[in-house]
């Protein structure tokens, strides 16, 4: 393997890493909601520096290589690619830390309603961003037009809970503060699936030379 | 390939072109490509691919040496230049070259370029004079050459060599230039001079380049062709083959990952 080889090796391997760390924080976020886990929350919080360094080691390493290297075709898609998706695994970092903010802040006061939708939105999310890298790692295309579709599948998890807690905010308007904490929540999740689906355009590009961003899913072929 | 040129605007096209070398050396492979006016084509490749074999094609400079065989048609504006009763020297005149070395003639910066334009007939001292002036002027070489135009054209540097060489070309109004390889004995500053060049050339001439160096070709060419073996493997806007070649060994050849 060429020096330059096991340099875009290293990156892809942080990046890894990266998405590792913000798969934990997603996960640990919505369990110290769910399970009223005020250490958890607190450890999410205080991770979130860890997951900022790789941002910026990432978008070093990339600079690094384009400036050394002069990278063309597929090298290139996969730096300028990397650049582009470590800003989006840095904001699910971020989301998973707002979560974890209200986690504190719901963990004070009595629980509102058992959380079903809210979990099952974790789920559907995690699989996305760990897909999302997945594909990226494959340079699978297949796997990354699945993560897209995904993504209306939280919309619709979303559009649940926003609607059920309005009902209870209709109902007894002084569940109101906890009933908008969790839609917030909801709202948080919502967003880390649509970095998930941005990762997973950027991965199209990156196999296909193709930018779909801003457009309508291309009709799915091999 | 899917790149198509508009028909008025294609200056050369190469049409199933087949090249021996004396000894029956089968040196291109049956090529088409299309080069427009007024753009820049660069021909990349490994060394051997045939680039420079192809570039000389154009202007029939095979001919030069005894045995050398074409089958197929370049076509240019319409007219078959690989038929036999092509004019070389004419050919030559409207297709330059310019080579990786420079070759500046043994004379002063002057009769250098008035060299060819003596040859031409143009006698009269003022046209000559204008004419150089012209040429060196748009060899972007006047400024640094017009106070020691009897000086010897050794006296100037590498760079300037090429420059000249360039104007030298342009004297004689030609409608196409070959460059082959024409930096790669040059240091960067010089280099850059001669790509701006090529990039002020183009508005009025067509410039095809060999080069070993792909940033050099991402850098100064419109439409870029990966040879390979005797093989046009891919041709395409430039963009595109440094961004997403749709060939695997160009891809391989231009990430520097080939073999």
């Amino acid at each position: 393997m060429s020096k330059f080889d096991e340099e875009l090796m290293q990156l892809k391997q942080t990046i890894l890493r990266m998405g590792a760390m913000v798969e934990t924080a997603l996960k640990d976020s919505v369990r110290s909601l769910v399970e009223r886990d005020n250490d958890l929350a607190k450890s999410v919080i205080a991770k979130d520096h860890q997951i900022n360094a790789l941002d910026v080691e990432i978008d070093e390493a990339s600079i690094r290589l384009i400036a050394l290297r002069q990278p063309c075709a597929g090298d290139l898609r996969f730096i300028t690619t990397a650049m582009k998706i470590t800003t989006d695994i840095e904001r699910m970092g971020d989301l998973a830390v707002n979560i974890a903010e209200r986690a504190l802040e719901l963990n004070e006061e009595p629980i509102l309603k058992p959380y079903i939708d809210i979990p099952r939105m974790r789920d559907v999310s995690q699989r996305m961003i760990r897909d999302a890298l997945d594909a990226f790692v494959r340079r699978d295309k297949q796997l990354a037009m699945d993560v897209i579709i995904r993504d209306d599948e939280v919309d619709d998890l979303k559009h649940e809970v926003l609607r059920e807690l309005l009902f209870f905010m209709i109902q007894d308007p002084s569940t109101a503060s906890r009933a908008m904490k969790i839609s917030f929540v909801a709202q948080y999740l919502e967003r880390f699936a649509d970095h998930a689906t941005n990762i997973a355009e950027m991965v199209i590009y990156l196999v296909a030379g193709k930018i779909i961003r801003h457009m309508e899913l291309p009709a799915q072929d091999s | 390939m899917e790149v198509q040129l508009v028909a008025d605007r294609i200056e050369l096209e190469v049409k199933g072109l087949d090249f021996y070398y004396s000894g029956n050396i089968h040196a291109l492979k049956n090529i088409n490509l299309s080069i427009a006016k007024n753009n820049v084509t660069a021909l990349i490749g490994p060394s051997g691919c045939g680039k420079t074999t192809l570039l000389r094609c154009f202007n029939r400079m095979h001919d030069l040496y005894p045995k050398n065989r074409y089958e197929g048609e370049i076509s240019f504006n319409g007219v078959n230049t690989l038929a036999p009763e092509t004019d070389h020297i004419k050919l030559r005149s409207r297709i330059g070259m310019v080579f990786q070395k420079p070759t500046p003639f043994p004379m002063t910066i002057f009769d250098n370029i008035a060299y060819g334009l003596k040859l031409r007939g143009i006698k009269k001292r003022s046209e000559l004079a204008e004419r150089v002036e012209k040429a060196l002027t748009h060899a972007a070489l006047w400024d640094e050459a017009k106070d020691k135009l009897h000086a010897s054209a050794y006296d100037l540097s590498g760079g300037q060599q090429q420059r000249l060489v360039i104007a030298r070309a342009l004297a004689v109004e030609p409608e196409v230039l070959l460059f082959d390889e024409p930096t790669s004995a040059l240091d960067p500053i010089s280099t850059a001079k001669i790509e701006d060049l090529v990039g002020i050339l183009k508005k009025e001439i067509t410039i095809i380049i060999v080069t070993h160096n792909m940033q050099q070709a991402a850098r100064i060419s419109d439409w870029t062709g990966f040879m390979m073996l005797g093989e046009l493997i891919e041709f395409d806007r430039t963009d595109k083959i440094f961004t997403a070649p749709s060939e695997k060994l160009t891809e391989d050849y231009v990430t520097g990952r080939f073999g």
